[in-house]
């Protein structure tokens, strides 16, 4: 504490930046004139502007002063503070300052970016705002981060192609890492496609190399069938609960259990258009290999193997985990249409594409086409099913959210399997309804251009005019029709005959209600897991030490799937690397002489151990004093305005500095 | 004890945001660092961008403080002005000759205050400007340039010695020489990024002698609020254009150039633009002709559809000639595919959306695998697609593929995972 | 041993030295400040009287418009023309900037 008492005695020496960020604050905030404003205050050395505080010259800008100038505060008025805070923080600290004596103002989306219309007020706003960030940096004191060991083991959640390269990645760092999946069988929904864009590989090929190499590394503990149910701590230092389900059959009984088994349901994995059994493997080949029970439809029945009448029995086991970090790998579904959408679940010619594709998976091989026992000659592909939803013209899903956006794979996707269709059945005709072909990526244009080259016919519709998939009349020459208006053509009307339709579905996350109630991790408006800012911290999410990885956070193919599982491993790796976390120090503080040990405040706090009455001694006597856990408190200050004696407070965030940046506001300026 | 010896755990060749990203992300994790950049400021392309889809953060906002980041971190050293000049195998590591080109600026003692080039009498052509304005033979490369720092190019420089003598700091050297520096590390992480298709390669748009019809860097330039005009205006003329177009795909997707692909971010940075444009200049009509809008990313859908309601017309059309007419004004003529008819339109400017092509041949020095388009390829692109045929070498960002900012720091982060656990292996924990 | 170091007659030998070494380029460059001074001397002379837009110097100093464009905006970046309001709203005027 002796830097405390130093700075006490020590004259108050305020730098002021204003920054113009490059126009979107100066644009309308009058920026000379905030700085000339707080030039004249009491306790300001300095007060400047810059294009950029941020840029390498406006930190050095810093820096220089408070070295040349003896500032021993600083304030800059910029951007948010979740985006450049931290960096002045690292400023001050190079040139020697406690990082806590730095306070940030947002004048771009507090200010500027909002008063766009009224550049005075917003000008007089700044200043208040400037105002109030000098009131409270006069008030500053030095303090310590809190510096945690951390647990050097990461839980990954989801065994998908994301989860697995994460974990892969992460354990060749030296890092521990527990693997959860919640289905009994690894690989998510990569193992349900069969050659795959832009490499034209068996995915179920490269998944499996994958999977190899995350089951044989020494480091990566596997969970099948495992789910996280309970979750506390922080980072660094998780707790959490993972609730596995047993496999229910064993190696020796196995292929036994397998073949007496007789109930069946629909197979997801097939997205029903196959049945499987209850107790099953999800496919050939699959890992582990070892078939499960599937409990949520077993029966119960005994089954007769060997001549033993056998029940399965779920034994289900809870355990907890102490992990440093956890990457969010929960991946995708398919986006299903509603009943009678294009004809879908209604027409048995209407399937999606993940349908398809398992179709074109799991049929014996033939010369023909074949759906439904018909040979097929005529198809129709239609895009953006479920994505790319314009408000007015399409109605919002269930939730009332708008599928508004584009879902990336399904273009490339479809002309993919219609490309491999044109080729191994060259009879084939294509009608492709589109309203833009998105083969963005590097390789992907290729396929764009053989399907055109191949005869595939391209139809252009308007957003706001879907074409229509119904019933041909009885006694037709194809079972569909598919309606629509092509803009390639001048808004000609076309009615193409078809024996199959092909809807070219959307990707909607895999909902994690339970999980995103736990961790309190933001959902974006699409539903998809939300990250902290795109190109700053693209697969952070607001959690420390939480991470995102994979089409859990958005739309994506294999490949970008799989940078951003290994993007989530290098945060998971610098975070865990050290086997220590520094966490903020804006937790609450007991001044153990005001404190009375009335408990009033452990009453308050929503936080599990976050702070508690405890037996301390002070001078010799045993005494009942409040005593916080930094690592569990949050700040949120619900025990500062619970305490009848005024004793706590919350690091940073002291009711005196509030006081006084209230005041501040509270000012007459001109502008 | 030769100074001009280096040893570091990994190499990051281009200081873009991919290469920054990849440096910052392997330092992170305690690995030694050099990162080394041909010109004389890391950035990029990026830091000669105006905002950046789809948040529209100013890009300095994002740049310069990663460039920041970079300069201070303890774990990384810079080498600007740079150039490896080959690799080499030793006992099991990688030796790169680095050629480091003379800045004839002293590095420890120039402060960046441009005194020099206020007095420099000669104006050059600005390539960071893509030649719209000028620049001194001695300048610092841009206002927010990592490093700081003043550099002489000899090429355009009359000798005068009139930098020397302006120069507060004594820091202008013309004693100075390139010299070589030899670095030792176990892993390379390539970000040599991309080039954009030249504007004068297509006749039909003019091959580049139309004033009036510029590229979506130039446009950058003209948006940002360093540019060369400090404001949106015909480089022909000077007047402040009405109406404005883009020519999408101009470069991509085509056939005759050798560019089948597309380029990934085109379509985005245009309705950037677009919307840019509309925000300074409110009274300017904007069109964008096209022929698929690929809005594919997170919120990049949203932002399209936010463009179109902002007035913003999008004509789904081809292309296929500009001329001008007699005061300079671009005529386009286009296929309007809605309509089915060709006409010929008249606008004040036009913006022809160029594509993303590689912008450095690794292969005489990294003996690195490319495609066949020149960019750095993986033998597994699906799953590990910042591997490269060599081991320890990885590659990232726009060298790979064309990308945008988002999936470039994606891509970086997970080549420095790829680095990271490669030296994990080959140096058995660090 | 660096250049700041060195006595004012080594620093003239220096760039005697260097202009020796490059003296193509030398030429070259010289050659261009000559011709850049012209237009340079010119545009000047054309913003002497009053503000004028670019189409108006080009018109006075009888080069193509693009090239006088190039030349305004170098100059106003070395803060020697300044704008000075529009002509019709789109015209940007520009003047000079007083010597400091
Ligand atoms: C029709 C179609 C075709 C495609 N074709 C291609 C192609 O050709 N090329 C290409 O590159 N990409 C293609 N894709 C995209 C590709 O499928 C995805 O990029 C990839 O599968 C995403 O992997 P993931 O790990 O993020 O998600 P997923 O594969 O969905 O994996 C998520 C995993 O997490 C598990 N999980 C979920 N919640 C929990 C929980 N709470 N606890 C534990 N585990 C949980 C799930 O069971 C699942 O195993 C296609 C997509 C579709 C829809
Ligand atoms: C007009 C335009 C507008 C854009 N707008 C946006 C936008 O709004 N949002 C968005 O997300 N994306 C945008 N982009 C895309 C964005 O520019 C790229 O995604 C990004 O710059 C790629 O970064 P990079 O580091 O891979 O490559 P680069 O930025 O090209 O960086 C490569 C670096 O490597 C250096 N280098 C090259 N070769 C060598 C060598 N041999 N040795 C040493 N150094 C070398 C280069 O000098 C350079 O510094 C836009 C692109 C264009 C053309
Ligand atoms: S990828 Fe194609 S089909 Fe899928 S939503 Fe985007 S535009 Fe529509």
């Amino acid at each position: 504490m002796t830097e405390t008492s130093d700075l006490k005695n020590e004259e108050i020496k305020i730098g002021v930046y204003t920054c113009y960020c490059g126009g979107n604050i100066s644009d309308v905030v009058k920026c000379e004139k905030v700085a000339d404003a707080l030039r004249e205050m009491p306790n300001v050395v300095v007060s400047r502007t810059n294009m950029a505080m941020c840029s390498d010259v406006g930190q050095s800008i810093i820096e220089e002063d408070i070295k040349s100038k003896g500032l021993n505060r600083v304030i800059v008025g910029a951007c948010a503070p979740s985006l450049h805070e931290q960096t002045f923080r690292g400023t001050v600290s190079r040139a020697g300052l406690n990082p806590y004596l730095y306070h940030h103002v947002g004048l771009r989306e507090q200010n500027s970016w909002v008063h766009g219309n009224n550049p005075g007020e917003a000008t007089k706003k700044a200043i208040r705002l400037m105002l109030a960030g000098l009131a409270k940096a006069r008030l500053l004191k030095p303090l310590d981060a809190i510096k945690l060991e951390a647990e050097v083991h990461a839980l990954v959640i989801g065994g998908g192609v994301a989860g697995l390269r994460s974990a892969y990645d992460i354990a060749r760092r030296g890092i521990r890492v527990t693997l959860i999946e919640k289905t009994p069988f690894l690989g998510g929904r990569m193992a349900q496609l069969e050659t795959v864009f832009p490499t034209n590989n068996q995915a179920r090929e490269d998944l499996h190399d994958l999977i190899e190499k995350v089951t044989q590394h020494p480091n990566i503990t596997l969970y099948t069938s495992a789910e996280m149910v309970g979750y506390g701590g922080y980072i660094g230092n998780y707790e959490v609960q993972i609730r596995q389900q047993s496999r229910g059959v064993s190696g020796d009984i196995a292929e036994a259990a397998l073949a007496a088994c007789t109930q069946e349901i629909p197979d997801e994995f097939n997205y029903g258009l196959t049945k499987r059994k209850v107790i099953y493997r999800a496919y050939e080949g699959c890992y582990p290999s070892d078939p499960a029970v599937d409990w949520e439809h077993y029966d119960g029945k005994p089954l007769d193997i060997d001549g033993k009448e056998v029940v399965f029995e779920n034994t289900i086991k809870t355990f907890d985990l102490k992990v440093g970090a956890i990457v969010m790998a929960t991946g995708f579904n398919p986006y299903e249409p509603p009943k009678g959408d294009y004809g879908y679940g209604e027409l048995p010619e209407v399937v999606t594409l993940p349908q398809f594709i398992r179709y074109m998976g799991f049929r014996e091989s033939s010369d023909e086409l074949t759906w439904n026992g018909r040979p097929v000659r005529d198809i129709a592909v239609i895009h953006c099913v479920g994505s790319r939803h314009v408000a007015g013209v399409h109605d919002p899903q269930p939730d009332g959210i708008l599928n508004n956006y584009c879902s990336r794979v399904c273009c490339t996707a479809a002309l993919h399997q219609v490309n491999e269709l044109r080729e191994e059945f060259p009879q084939l005709n294509v009608y492709d309804f589109y309203n833009d072909i998105r083969t963005y990526g590097l390789e992907h244009e290729a396929y764009y251009k053989e399907a055109s080259q191949n005869m595939v016919r391209f139809l252009r519709f308007h957003v706001d005019e879907r074409p229509e998939v119904a019933a041909a009349p009885a006694g037709d020459t194809h079972p569909v029709l598919v309606k629509g208006k092509d803009y390639l053509t001048n808004g000609l009307e076309i009615e193409a005959a078809v024996d199959l339709v092909i809807l070219a579905v959307g990707i909607i996350p895999n909902p994690v209600p339970e999980l995103v109630d736990l961790m309190k991790i933001p959902v974006g408006d699409d539903r998809f897991l939300l990250e902290v800012h795109p190109k700053l911290r693209p697969v952070e999410t607001p959690v420390p030490g939480v991470v995102l990885a994979g089409t859990a956070q958005s739309p994506m193919n294999i490949q970008e799937s799989c940078n951003a599982a290994s993007a989530a491993a290098a945060k998971v790796s610098a975070l865990l690397a050290k086997g220590q976390v520094i966490l903020e120090p804006f937790v609450a503080k007991v001044d153990l002489e005001k404190c009375d040990g009335t408990g009033k405040c452990v009453e308050v706090c929503e936080y599990e151990d976050a702070i508690a009455v405890k037996t301390i001694t002070i001078d010799g006597k045993e005494v009942q004093r409040a005593v916080v856990t930094p690592a569990n408190c949050s700040g949120c200050g619900n025990c500062v305005s619970a305490c009848p004696n005024k004793a706590v407070e919350v690091q940073g965030w002291e009711v005196a500095q509030f006081e006084a940046m209230v005041e501040a506001l509270a000012m007459e300026v001109e502008a | 004890m030769d100074i001009n010896k280096i040893k570091a755990d990994a190499l990051v060749v281009g200081g873009g945001i991919a290469g920054m990203q990849s440096a910052l992300d392997l330092a992170d994790q305690g690995y030694q660092v050099v990162l080394v950049e041909k010109d004389p400021s890391i950035g990029g392309k990026m830091i000669q961008l105006s905002k950046v889809f789809p948040t529209l953060d100013c890009c300095s906002c994002i740049t310069t403080p990663k460039m920041s980041a970079v300069a201070n971190h303890a774990n990384i050293q810079t080498l600007t002005y740079c150039e490896v000049q080959s690799i080499d195998n030793a006992d099991g590591h990688f030796v790169a000759q680095i050629l480091k080109k003379p800045r004839y600026v002293d590095e420890d003692d120039c402060t960046g205050c441009r005194q020099c080039e206020y007095v420099c009498p000669i104006d050059v052509p600005s390539v960071f400007d893509l030649n719209m304005t000028a620049r001194r033979a001695i300048r610092v490369p841009f206002s927010t340039a990592v490093p700081q720092l003043a550099v002489l190019d000899i090429e355009n420089c009359i000798l005068c010695g009139k930098c020397a003598r302006a120069c507060p700091a004594d820091a202008v050297d013309f004693t100075q020489t390139a010299y070589e520096i030899e670095l030792e590390v176990d892993a390379i992480v390539l970000a040599t990024g991309f080039e954009t298709t030249p504007i004068d390669a297509k006749k039909e748009y003019g091959a580049g002698n139309l004033h009036n019809v510029i590229d979506g860097l130039m446009m950058e330039r003209l948006l940002a609020p360093t540019g060369p005009y400090a404001r949106v205006l015909r480089p022909g003329d000077g007047k402040e254009p009405e109406s404005i177009a883009y020519v999408q795909c101009a470069g991509s997707r085509d056939e005759t150039l050798g560019v089948e692909y597309c380029s990934r971010v085109c379509c985005m940075y245009a309705i950037k633009q677009a919307m840019l444009i509309a925000g300074a200049l409110p009274m300017a009509d904007i069109t964008l002709y096209y022929m698929d809008i690929r809005a594919f990313g997170k919120g990049y859908d949203q932002f399209y559809q936010n463009a179109q309601a902002m007035g913003i017309e999008f004509v789904k059309g081809k292309v296929a000639k500009i001329t001008e007419d007699e005061n300079q004004n671009p005529v386009v003529r286009v296929e309007l595919i809605d309509e089915g008819q060709v006409v010929e339109r008249t606008h004040d400017m036009i913006v022809l959306s160029v594509g993303m092509v590689p912008q450095y041949n690794p292969g005489s020095v990294y003996s690195v695998g490319v495609g066949e388009y020149g960019f750095i390829k993986s033998p597994a692109p699906n799953i590990s697609s910042t591997e490269t045929n060599r081991s320890g070498i990885f590659a990232t960002g726009a060298a790979t593929a064309p990308m945008d900012i988002v999936d470039s720091i994606a891509s970086a982060s997970a080549a420095a995972s790829g680095a990271a656990a490669h030296l994990e292996a080959v140096q058995g924990g660090n | 041993m660096s250049y700041k170091d060195l006595s004012k007659k080594e620093k003239t030998q220096v760039l005697k030295q260097l202009r020796e070494e490059h003296a193509d380029t030398v030429k070259r460059t010289q050659a261009l400040l000559k011709e850049q001074n012209a237009i340079r001397k010119k545009i000047r002379g054309a913003l002497g009287e009053e503000s004028r837009t670019v189409t108006q110097v080009a018109n006075i100093v009888d080069m193509p418009t693009h090239e006088v464009m190039w030349h305004i905006s170098a100059m106003r970046k070395y803060d020697l023309v300044a704008e000075d309001g529009m002509e019709d709203f789109v015209d940007v005027l520009y003047k000079l900037v007083e010597e400091k």
